[in-house]
């Protein structure tokens, strides 16, 4: 197996953009490659989850090849739900690997704001088991629910936890100019004040408003390559050092620990283990938080923290840009935006600049080994993707 | 007519599916129809719950209660509740119902009241 190098990245503003979806999908690889410094790829893998649901548009990877003049280099749709990110970066790492590939280019979409609110969460939720949960009227959100609820009255995780993890993403999210949510908001304001009700409220009890991200179009791309191409460039070397994705039952009802999110011990264990790192090596890491409880799971999960203890390192301040282990340094999915097909790409963006030292404002103290995680389903299917600085 | 929620017993280990599965979960056979259908039990223990208040486009009601059943039988199974005031541990009947109307069709499954 070849060594795979991250040689370029690009982003677009995460909010609602009014451009054709093929547009949004091509600005950031045209960004990517003036990163990088080339004009071409042999290969260009789109990660999008609903143009044809959503955007009336199927066949989307050969109007973004052609809209970029790349043709006739070869070009695909890689759909893995919310997980469809960090799986296009999955299937572009393992091209340049086996040696089908040099170069190639990778862009995440999604353009979920042509519809309304409702529309985009009843469209998430068709990932859904259609007869054991979607008839039900289940959605992302109330699987989220029902997950918090088991988890505070088996760790005692509190609401207060929950707004500390918003509270901290919507900070960061306001040093990362790409960010859809630009709004400091406080524990006090969003909890505790007379508006709180009005200004918080329950989307799938236990979880509020305030504990869920936001509806999000944009894209995010990163160009892969061989070491050889990636030396010549001479930009800081980032290692994609490590791929690992795990499945879990359709049905939440049926996992055995319902608290458990096997896929993303499994996923994240497979990428350590590629790239011959810890989780206590890891000094940035981007997590999949749709829901801010996510993040708190997931940072045991991956082995970050022991189980049930998430909520205390978050209590401590370790989560902070400045802290042990800063996690979601660009806002995550609570503070960036969620477009579901972009965030696994947006996630190794940022992890991407971290480990260049170009995240500017939002900067963590010169990491070595950066880490993402992208949840797919309620945890059905997760891709863990680990990186690591050289020179 | 009552109706019922069905499981799928696989012939050659006795596993049961809940949901449908093609091959068993269990012993891995793979042979097509090898599986007999197998009322589901309506009684059990509510295990999660939550009330959805951001509901699909196509339910007419303003919240929505749902949560995850195991039943006597030990299959768990996620269904609506109609049930005011949800609790861990609390002892639920279900009935199979139309859960989803959609313009030209619905959807038969399980509510649960309490016991």
């Amino acid at each position: 197996m070849r060594d795979v190098y991250v040689i370029g990245v690009g982003i677009t503003s995460f909010t609602r953009l009014e451009f054709p979806l093929s547009e949004i999908a091509a600005y950031p690889v045209m960004m990517a490659l003036k990163d990088a410094g080339i004009k071409e790829v042999d290969h260009l893998y789109v990660a999008n989850m609903g143009s044809g649901r959503v955007n009336h548009q199927t066949g989307l990877a050969s109007a973004v090849v052609d809209t970029l003049s790349l043709t006739p280099a070869g070009a695909e749709v890689v759909e893995n739900g919310p997980a469809s990110g960090a799986s296009a970066v999955k299937t572009g790492f393992m091209a340049v690997a086996s040696g089908v590939h040099d170069v190639v280019a990778v862009t995440g979409v999604e353009r979920m704001r042509e519809v309304n609110s409702l529309e985009a969460t009843e469209f998430v939720a068709t990932l859904t088991h259609p007869l054991g949960e979607y008839i039900y009227g289940v959605t992302l959100p109330s699987l989220a629910g029902m997950f918090t609820r088991l988890y505070m009255e088996k760790y005692g995780v509190t609401s207060r936890h929950l707004a500390m993890v918003a509270v901290k993403n919507q900070d960061n999210a306001l040093l990362n100019e790409f960010a859809h949510i630009q709004q400091k908001i406080t524990v006090e304001g969003i909890l505790d004040s007379p508006e709180a009700m009005t200004n918080n409220p329950f989307v799938a009890d236990p979880l509020r408003f305030f504990d869920c991200c936001p509806v999000s179009d944009g894209g995010a791309s990163v160009i892969l390559a061989t070491r050889e191409v990636a030396e010549k460039l001479g930009k800081p070397l980032v290692k994609l050092a490590g791929v690992g994705q795990a499945t879990d039952t359709h049905c939440v009802s049926e996992r055995e620990e319902p608290t458990d999110l096997l896929a993303v011990r499994r996923a994240a264990a497979q990428s350590f283990e590629m790239a011959g790192v810890t989780p206590a090596d890891v000094d940035v890491a981007e997590l999949h938080d749709a829901f801010t409880i996510l993040e708190i799971v997931e940072s045991e999960e991956v082995g970050f923290f022991k189980k049930g203890e998430g909520h205390l390192a978050l209590e401590r301040g370790e989560t902070q840009i400045g802290g042990k282990l800063p996690i979601n340094p660009s806002g995550g999915l609570k503070g960036r935006g969620h477009p579901v097909g972009a965030t696994g790409v947006a996630q190794a963006y940022e992890i991407v600049l971290q480990l260049r030292g170009e995240a500017g404002k939002r900067q963590v103290d010169s990491p070595k080994v950066g880490f993402t995680c992208n949840f797919g389903g309620f945890g059905n299917n997760v891709v863990c993707l680990t990186f690591t600085r050289e020179n | 007519m009552a109706r019922d929620i069905y499981a799928y017993r696989c012939r050659k280990c006795g596993h049961l599916h809940y949901p449908y599965r093609m091959v068993c979960a269990n012993c891995g056979e793979n042979e097509h129809n090898e599986f007999d259908p197998e009322a589901l039990p309506k009684t059990g223990t509510l295990l999660a719950f939550t009330r959805l208040y951001a509901l699909p486009g196509d339910f007419d009601v303003p919240t929505l209660g749902l949560g995850i059943v195991e039943l006597e039988n030990g299959i768990r199974v996620t269904g609506q509740l109609d049930i005011d005031e949800p609790a861990a541990g609390m002892k639920v009947k279900g009935s199979v119902e139309v859960v989803r109307q959609e313009e030209y069709e619905k959807y038969y499954g399980m509510i649960f009241s309490q016991a």
